[in-house]
């Protein structure tokens, strides 16, 4: 797909376990963008625990991605929903098919495809819990996903399978070759017959099968550039965790992801949430707020300003 | 990619070439913890083989670079890939130090520079939460703090939670505060004259509250 100077960027949150504050972490940042001149689009991707409307300050939306998925609707331009919040819209995930939530695969493709055509600066797509094929997918439309993580053993867990499944689902999309395509399939088997157990044997084994599909594959992992979020810190030790998880994913994984901050812990958090109002309003100068701004500056800075941002060939253009 | 034996000693604690003693140290630390048996970060992702050889490759990283005798003598084998730096560079997407610190610099050794641009947007407001936020950039525990000022670390974090009707009389405050402020490499004269404003304000209220009888 021809990409022109107006598409949009997109940034994908996701991480794995659930709870860990994606989609606060997700209606958030924005805000904070489209209160900065950005022309924002939130997309709820998850269908099968719709929240983002609601830390957003909307009640039922009318319209929502379900009707997409179920073929009502083919212009994703009319499932946006005004919000609060100048420059920002949003598609809700409310009342999805209860027996088959997400889109089969070739409806997937026309949704990817139409979040990269939507009319405005940044797409924040809020990815739902766990390692689904179609979580996965959102999660890597993005031009360096935010993966939200908390300080503890269960979701460091899950952050590292849902990182390992986005990394070969990555890396399986960009190969041109069938065989290579299917190895891949096989070493996403964790106990699989071969012996890949980690990203570096999978390289290794697509080397010695092709050196130009090798070649492909270091290039591919040097363009996946996933943000790391550590959410509700409490101790130093909390916000050292980034910068581990970041080594293990140069260590392990052999990608260069970004520390991109850290939120603390704050009861305020989970008040704002009760009320149904945004955190940056409630209690503009807590500690969440200003380390919300940190972040959402970081993104901006990536992003360049809203109005003379130059096109760019994006890396996260997984499905063809 | 490459693997453990293919790193060199910089990249397995992920430092640049011209690393300094105390870049060497930090980092020593830093890798140290993540890799370490119990720890958060490694857990469900390396096999125990695969960290325990990575615990003995930084070990030996860090011996043989803070060794500046064995340091020459690495870099001159290293040498011969001159490409290599460059690369190293890029691939660590190193953050170079600001030479003009703007804050004087802090008696607790930081255990993270990486987010030193982070106070400057702030704003003025200078309370606990800002003085937490700002060691929390430096890596540093309270305990830490409480080691080197010789504070009480209940104190340090009354201070920080700005829970002033707990803190001691204003003086020993005053004191606290200024050594917290020294330690963690602000200047004391602004922190503690705009903390004790705040606690003043604060007390000042709470009196008048009690003599009208509020509470």
């Amino acid at each position: 797909m021809k990409r022109t100077a107006r598409a949009p960027r997109l940034i994908a949150v996701g991480g794995g376990k659930g709870g860990v504050g994606k989609t606060f972490v997700c209606a958030n940042l924005s805000v904070a963008l489209a209160r900065s001149g950005y022309r924002v689009v939130a997309v709820d991707t998850d269908l099968e625990g719709a929240n983002l409307h609601t830390c957003l300050g909307i009640r039922s939306p009318r319209v929502s991605l379900a009707d997409f998925v179920a073929e009502r609707e083919s212009d994703l331009a009319k499932l946006l929903v005004e919000t609060p919040v100048a420059n920002l819209k949003m598609i809700a995930a409310t009342d999805a098919n209860l027996a088959c939530a997400q889109p089969g695969t070739s409806r997937r493709i026309e949704l990817l495809a139409g979040l990269r055509r939507m009319d405005c600066d940044v797409v924040f797509v809020d990815c739902g819990a766990g390692s689904h094929a179609a979580t996965i997918d959102y999660f890597l439309v993005g031009d360096g996903g935010l993966l939200v993580l908390h300080p503890e053993p269960t979701s460091v867990e899950n952050t590292y399978s849902f990182l390992r499944a986005a990394f070969y689902r990555r890396m399986q999309v960009a190969m041109k070759k069938h065989e290579v395509r299917d190895r891949i399939r096989e070493a996403m088997d964790q106990r699989n017959q071969r012996g890949i157990r980690t990203p570096l044997d999978l390289l290794h084994e697509v080397e010695s099968m092709d050196p130009g599909e090798g070649k492909r594959f270091v290039s591919t992992m040097r363009e996946f550039r996933p943000r790391i979020l550590v959410n509700e810190v409490v101790t130093a030790e909390d916000v050292k965790l980034g910068f581990a998880v970041r080594s293990v994913c140069r260590k392990f994984f052999g990608i260069e992801a970004e520390y991109i901050g850290y939120i603390n812990r704050d009861a305020a958090v989970h008040q704002s949430v009760l009320r149904r109002r945004l955190i940056l309003d409630e209690h503009p100068g807590s500690d969440v707020a200003i380390y919300l701004h940190r972040v959402a500056r970081k993104l901006m800075e990536a992003l360049g300003p809203p109005a003379a941002r130059v096109a760019h060939a994006d890396p996260g253009e997984v499905i063809r | 990619m490459k693997t453990l034996a293919e790193m060199s000693h910089y990249e397995v604690l992920e430092v640049t070439p011209d690393a300094s003693p105390e870049d060497l140290e930090r980092a020593y630390r830093l890798a140290r913890a993540t890799y370490a048996e119990d720890s958060l970060a490694v857990y469900s992702v390396f096999a125990e083989e695969d960290s325990s050889a990575l615990r003995e490759r930084i070990e030996l990283a860090y011996r043989v670079l803070t060794d500046s005798q064995q340091r020459t003598v690495y870099d001159t084998s290293l040498g011969s890939e001159v490409a290599r730096e460059d690369e190293i560079k890029i691939a660590l997407d190193l953050v170079l130090e600001d030479e003009d610190v703007p804050h004087p610099t802090p008696e607790v050794a930081p255990e993270i520079t990486e987010f030193d641009d982070f106070e400057e947007e702030d704003g003025g407001r200078v309370d606990g939460a800002w003085l937490r936020r700002f060691r929390l950039r430096l890596g540093v525990e309270i305990e830490r703090i409480a080691s080197i000022t010789k504070i009480n670390p209940t104190y340090l974090r009354y201070i920080e939670e700005e829970k002033f009707e707990d803190l001691p009389a204003p003086v020993y405050v005053r004191g606290f505060v200024s050594a917290y402020a020294r330690c963690i490499g602000l200047e004391p004269g602004r922190v503690v004259s705009a903390y004790m404003e705040r606690l003043g304000g604060t007390r000042r209220a709470e009196a008048q509250g009690q003599r009208r009888g509020w509470r």
